[in-house]
């Protein structure tokens, strides 16, 4: 019986690492590679997959414009399948295997695993989309190109405080760490203005049945209902909708998607500056058959960007490519334009940008102020 | 007020509860597998419907589609592979596993073929909202009641006054003789399984236009449906279907007084603390 | 090479928590899907006793087994009252109830943010920051929990728990304390897989609870079935190959779109067919 074990399992790991290697070094030696640790699959995947959509639109138009230095860009994905250990795997198979000096990551979770390899092994790692606070700190090598839930929430409470005049609140929150975090950020910055929180209620990851927690939170009559969820937000209107009265809704950028339906019309929420040129939407609808090019892309599609002009200003200088070339890079440029936003790295690794609050009509939304970053 | 929405919120989804217990009940009275693929089922009869209607056939004709399709699957599950399993005289055990794999494949066939988006039906009656005497449903959550308690009152009919419910219950209380007077216990077997199928897909189609679609929230429903079979009294239809309903009842108004965050704990806890106390349920019938 | 170390250091650790749930599901015939949460009490509790400085890790691992022992004998309980197919049931409600405490019980376990700067073991002062010093100390644990696996499939009380399976009415008549037997079985499956999480939560230095939910029982559930139930061999070849799946399926060109649900559809269609064609799996014995 263990004489069976041992050849077997030497045999299989072997040749499995040995195929791995040959398939990882075919690709062109003087070609630039670029990880991207995305959660492809998993209860994140529809965001993951379009935020692999930001990345590749952006590393398809700058091969289309002759590469970087006339060297081709390639980017070589790893699904994180939404879990921290299988993002460690995956990282360091990126690190170790392929050499790549940045890494795109999405997902808390897997940033915060990810975030010690980064600075031990000296990687820059992209983060367009997380916006857990631990970010923040997490590692010299981790730059965040997104405001963290704390800024965007302070700017939110701070409209429906002062200039909306709302009193009291009730949240309903996804019950994750995403949702968890929008809680409790709301809830410090709406009672530090003198508000009062009367009910918070969480719903599952992935529930359809808000019903029971939308009654419980409309009979305490809040002002307004602050909401964090990342999923299912037509059905989370439909219900709203089916009971009289119920209070106006909020959110942050997560809850972009509860727009724009008769049932949310008047709904207010924060919004992290972010445009498109009309010519790049089209471009990148025709090619991914879409039908606008949505948050997670627009940022991944930035982000990557800013990864590649860095990548550029080392070579331009003649440096090699490393991870802490690159950083240094990013740190030496410090402010990054596009028709998407501005970013400015100038203070810390995390963006400083500007919020917008809007307020959502039956088919569109409506700009109401614009909050600048701290 | 509230308490009465939540009421009357808890007894629609209650009947929908109610139709994944008493299909889960006939399935597992009569061939004794612990059929978990049943929640996969669940999740292909939805979608299947769902595809239907988005390519513009009208809800009918859908949801028949629907039920059609997972009768089939159903059907294909317990032919080819709980009916081989136990010609090779398979332990309970390997049965289970086997159909773990079978709602793997199902809930992530259904993922790579649709996405693992949240998807909506598109029919737009079914948020229309009906009010009386201060409670509102939506037209779906009608549907939903109407067809849970008409599904159920049919099931029980079939059971005690056809020939076909008798043959189910006497391979039920009996295969080894069954076996032997020719009742032909497998084909039975068959029989339950699409019938169980179609109920079930039913169910799936039902919350997921009242709702929204998602590949992998059958177990969740599955699960809630078979602490409904096995308090209700293995084998007792009324049972299953009577105590789905308290049971949604019951979590709908515990919400009031317990945070929400417990429910699921609660649920599973209870029924725990349930089964150690009386484990033959409340309706016994075996 | 850090890319390969940690590919093995995870499989040694999946295979300790194979041999957990080879012997509960494998040898006595409890079936179990709540071995991930299990798995996750060992981690927590390692990962809670280390960061404060409380005890060093070759305590904290003690004490993660220790505490995962008498929470699988807990645990099995239920189904000593009533027979198989109720304790399906209570097996995914206790994973489930598990999954809700570690997302809930914020306080404790960090929430559904996880808790963060897990320290590496250090024993006498060594410290097991890099991976080849941590695959040793995994390597160690997985070595003494085959040796403890072998011994025991070799005595009395071995042939006694083997015997339950087969029919537990014949061993009871036969005078032998079946309940006593089960429970003690439980007890060192809990003790395996509290290691087995422990050492991961070293090893990530990071720990949320979507590492311990019900789809991964069932992934460890599906190694020790294509593995092999009953064998130690089976118990290390299922978590080396499943780990190598997603590497090897990268090789072929599936879209990445659709590469997680495949690879999922792909473990169900092995649980399948190792159920049909071949039960006891490549190298274990049938279940």
């Amino acid at each position: 019986m263990s004489k069976f074990a041992r050849p077997t399992l030497h045999g299989v790991a072997s040749s499995l690492a040995a195929l791995a290697l040959a398939v990882s070094t075919a690709a062109h030696a003087q070609d630039i590679a670029i990880g991207a640790l995305l959660p492809l699959t998993g209860p994140a995947a529809p965001v993951g997959l379009e935020e692999q959509q930001g990345v590749q639109f952006a590393v398809d138009r700058a091969n289309a414009a002759g590469g970087i230095r006339q060297r081709k860009v390639t980017v070589l994905y790893e699904d994180s399948q939404g879990k921290p250990d299988v993002g460690v795997l995956s990282f360091n198979k990126l690190v170790d295997l392929n050499n790549v000096p940045v890494v795109m990551t999405a997902f808390s979770s897997i940033s915060l695993a990810i975030a010690p390899l980064a600075t031990r092994k000296k990687v820059l790692v992209i983060n367009a989309a997380a916006q857990s606070n631990k970010l923040a700190n997490a590692s010299p090598y981790l730059f965040n190109t997104i405001p963290l839930v704390e800024n965007e929430t302070g700017a939110i409470t701070n409209y429906l405080v002062k200039t909306l005049n709302k009193k009291t609140a009730a949240i309903v929150y996804e019950n994750a760490a995403a949702g968890i975090d929008g809680k409790d950020d709301f809830k410090k910055s709406f009672e530090a203005l003198g508000g009062k929180i009367l009910a918070e209620e969480p719903v599952e990851f992935g529930q359809t049945n808000y019903r029971p927690t939308l009654l419980k939170v409309a009979s305490v009559k809040p002002d307004l209902v602050f909401v964090v969820i990342t999923q299912g937000h037509p059905t989370y209107v439909e219900q709203t909708a089916q009971i009289p009265n119920f209070p106006v809704g909020a959110g942050t950028t997560f809850v972009s998607p509860l727009c724009c339906y008769a049932g949310s019309a008047g709904w207010y929420q924060s919004s992290i500056k972010s445009g498109i040129s009309p010519e790049l939407e089209k471009e990148f609808n025709d090619k991914f058959k879409t039908k606008n090019m949505g948050f997670y892309a627009r940022e991944y599609f930035n982000s990557t960007n800013i990864a590649l002009k860095a990548i550029e200003h080392v070579l331009a200088k003649g440096g090699t490519l490393s991870g802490e070339a690159v950083r240094s890079a990013v740190l030496e440029i410090k402010e990054f334009g596009s028709s998407v936003t501005t970013i400015s790295f100038a203070k810390s690794n995390t963006a400083v940008r500007g919020v917008e609050i809007q307020q959502y009509g039956t088919d569109s939304r409506k700009v109401l102020a614009v909050e600048e970053g701290k | 007020m509230l308490f009465l929405q939540l009421l009357i919120d808890g007894l629609v989804s209650g009947c929908a509860v109610g139709l994944v217990a008493i299909s889960f009940s006939l399935i597992y009275a009569t061939t004794r597998v612990f059929h978990v693929a049943h929640a996969g089922l669940y999740t292909l009869g939805g979608y299947i419907a769902w595809y239907a209607s988005t390519q513009g056939l009208p809800f009918v004709l859908a949801c028949v589609l629907g039920v059609l399709v997972t009768t089939a699957a159903g059907a294909l599950i317990q032919r080819q592979l709980y009916e081989t399993l136990e010609r090779r005289a398979a332990t309970p055990l390997v049965m289970l596993i086997a159909s773990l794999g079978a709602l793997a494949m199902l809930q992530n066939g259904i993922a790579i073929l649709f996405t693992p988006n949240i998807l909506q039906f598109p029919n737009p009656w079914r948020t229309q909202i009906v009010s009386l005497a201060g409670v509102s449903l939506s037209y779906a959550q009608i549907l939903v009641a109407v067809a849970g308690v008409l599904v159920f009152c049919g099931l029980l009919c079939v059971s005690r006054y056809t020939q076909l419910g008798l043959r189910i219950r006497a391979v039920a209380s009996n295969p080894f003789l069954a076996e032997i007077t020719r009742m032909r216990p497998r084909a039975v077997y068959v029989h339950v399984m699409m019938i169980g199928s179609g109920i079930v897909a039913l169910a799936g189609i039902l919350v997921g236009l009242d709702q929204a679609m998602q590949p992998y929230t059958g177990i969740l429903m599955l699960l809630t449906a078979t602490i409904a079979v096995i308090a209700g009294g293995i084998g007792s239809l009324t049972g299953a279907f009577t105590v789905s309903i308290a049971l949604s009842v019951l979590q709908n108004i515990a919400l009031v007084v317990m945070p929400g965050r417990w429910s699921i704990a609660a649920t599973f806890g209870l029924f725990i603390l349930f089964i150690l106390v009386k484990p033959e349920g409340l309706f016994r019938k075996r | 090479m850090t890319f390969i170390l940690s590919y093995f250091i995870l499989a040694t650790i999946f295979s300790i928590a194979a041999l957990s749930t080879n012997l509960l599901v494998g040898v006595i015939g409890i079936f179990s899907v709540s071995q991930a949460a299990i798995f996750g009490v060992g981690a927590y509790t390692v990962a809670l006793l280390t960061l404060g400085q409380t005890l060093p890790f070759a305590l904290a691992l003690v004490a993660a087994t220790l505490l995962c022992a008498l929470l699988n004998m807990a645990l099995a309980l239920p189904s000593l009252r009533v027979a198989g197919d109720y304790f399906v049931v209570t097996s995914f409600g206790c994973q489930l109830v598990m999954t809700a405490v570690f997302i809930n019980w914020a306080t404790l376990t960090g929430g559904a943010s996880g808790l963060v700067g897990i320290p590496s073991p250090s024993l006498f002062g060594l410290s097991a920051d890099d991976s080849p010093a941590f695959l040793a100390v995994a390597g160690s644990v997985l070595a003494v929990a085959c040796a403890g696996f072998w011994l025991l499939m070799r005595s009395p009380f071995g042939i006694t728990i083997h015997a339950i399976r087969l029919d537990e009415l014949a061993v009871a008549a036969a005078g032998r304390d079946v309940l006593r037997c089960k429970l003690s079985v439980s007890a060192i499956s809990g003790a395996y897989a509290g290691a087995a999480g422990g050492l991961y939560a070293s090893y990530l230095s990071f720990i949320d609870p979507t590492s311990f939910d019900l789809h991964v029982s069932i992934l460890i559930l599906t190694m020790l079935v294509v593995g092999g139930a009953r064998t130690l061999a089976g118990s290390l070849i299922g978590p080396f190959l499943l780990l190598a799946l997603p590497q090897a399926l990268a090789l072929i060109a599936i879209p990445s779109t659709i590469a997680g649900p495949v690879r999922q559809f792909i473990y169900g269609a092995l649980l399948i067919a190792f159920m049909l064609f071949r039960p006891q799996g490549i190298a274990g014995r049938r279940l």
